[in-house]
């Protein structure tokens, strides 16, 4: 006689626990749809639109960030690299080429959440497209290792994953839907270890 | 048997429809928006500078090389006017309604004379305002929106710490006002 109550009590455990636990998976598994993937880098050119999809919308609430407007810039983001493999501070990585064309690009590691990285003072954490040393043909290579280089040098938090945020202020791709075309610069990685 | 499977089809189908119902319900009550993050860092109509950290809002700069000032405002009786000029290299501001949506945004290269100079109001107001556009508006850009409430977030680059000082008076030095009336 008590299988009945059991039967309904299984109903709904089923659909409010699965409810919220997918709801929290969807919402921190993604920023939601509509974004732009170049080779590692991906932005979300229109999360901070009316468009933006209920999923963009919900994601974009729980963070609480401030989004860069259309006209002001974008923020593209790599958690992987090239390979796909995702980045992690006990490798190194050199991030070759050009920017699409913007006024000033900047571009820090930056920890899970997207904060800048807490690095040891006095180390590099950020570059800027002022401050990048460049080819003859204007492309750049930056490396980014827990070891200093020579020439451009971002240096990584102690251990664990990380991010890589670039963002291009003042840049005709924000607008433009055809990016497909754009040139991102390339992300690869060079070792691991103390190689 | 089948009474068991009865309960669990059941079970997802409520899942499903509570995961709709949350993904479409929850912006309007997380509570730790953008736009509540704004509303509460102080009063309405002032510019407040952010930090490299995050304050006690919960919001800061992001970028390091980005200097960013918020304001909170309502245009429920008068529209708001946004002022800010200086000598940076750069500068962008938008505008975002209460539900953090944008409503415009523009950066320097956009303005007129490179100065920031936006008056934001709600249709009913600006076309008050146009009918005899006040001596002190020509060159203002007038924006609408329909929602009363909302906020602008305005940036500006430090490249170079040599520019951090520019970068800290441009904001502090911008105005989001009440604007009541032509001042002549």
């Amino acid at each position: 006689m008590f299988r009945f109550p059991l039967f309904i009590a299984m109903t709904l455990i089923i659909a409010f626990g699965g409810g919220i636990m997918i709801s929290l998976y969807a919402l921190d598994a993604t920023a939601g749809f509509g974004a732009i993937k170049l080779g590692a880098w991906e932005a979300f050119p229109e999360l901070q639109t009316e468009s933006a999809d209920p999923y963009a919308k919900s994601h974009r609430a729980r963070a609480g960030r401030l989004l860069y407007g259309n006209a002001e810039g974008l923020m593209f983001t790599a958690k992987v690299d090239d390979a796909g493999t995702r980045l992690n501070a006990g490798c190194s990585y050199r991030i070759t080429g050009q920017t699409p064309p913007a006024r000033i690009w900047t571009l820090f590691t930056a920890d899970n959440s997207g904060n800048p990285a807490s690095l040891r003072t006095g180390l590099p954490g950020a570059m800027n497209s002022w401050t990048v040393l460049r080819q003859p043909d204007s492309s750049f290579s930056i490396d980014i290792s827990a070891q200093a280089r020579p020439g451009n040098w971002l240096a990584l938090p102690a251990a664990g994953t990380f991010q890589l945020v670039l963002t291009l202020f003042d840049t005709p791709t924000a607008g433009s839907s055809g990016v497909i075309d754009l040139a991102m610069p390339k992300l690869q990685k060079t070792g691991c270890g103390n190689a | 048997m089948l009474r068991i499977l009865f309960a669990i089809l059941a079970g997802l189908f409520g899942a499903a429809l509570l995961h709709l119902v949350i993904i479409l319900s929850l912006p309007h009550f997380t509570g730790r928006d953008a736009a509540t993050r704004v509303a509460s860092e102080g009063d309405l109509d002032k510019f407040y500078l952010l930090g490299a950290a995050d304050d006690a809002a919960g919001l800061s700069n992001d970028d390091p090389f980005v200097r960013t000032a918020v304001c909170a405002f309502d245009i429920e009786e008068n529209p708001v006017r946004l002022t800010a000029k200086g000598n940076v290299p750069f500068w962008s501001t938008a505008l975002y309604d209460e539900a953090s949506n944008e409503v415009f945004s523009m950066n320097d290269r956009t303005s007129v004379g490179g100065a920031l100079d936006i008056l934001i109001g709600t249709p009913i107001q600006l076309t008050e305002l146009r009918k005899a556009l006040p001596p002190d508006l020509q060159k203002t850009i007038l924006v609408e929106s329909t929602r009363s409430e909302g906020y602008a977030v305005l940036r500006t680059l430090a490249p170079q710490a040599s520019f951090d000082a520019a970068a800290r008076n441009f904001l502090a030095e911008a105005g989001c006002d009440e604007y009541a009336g032509s001042s002549n």
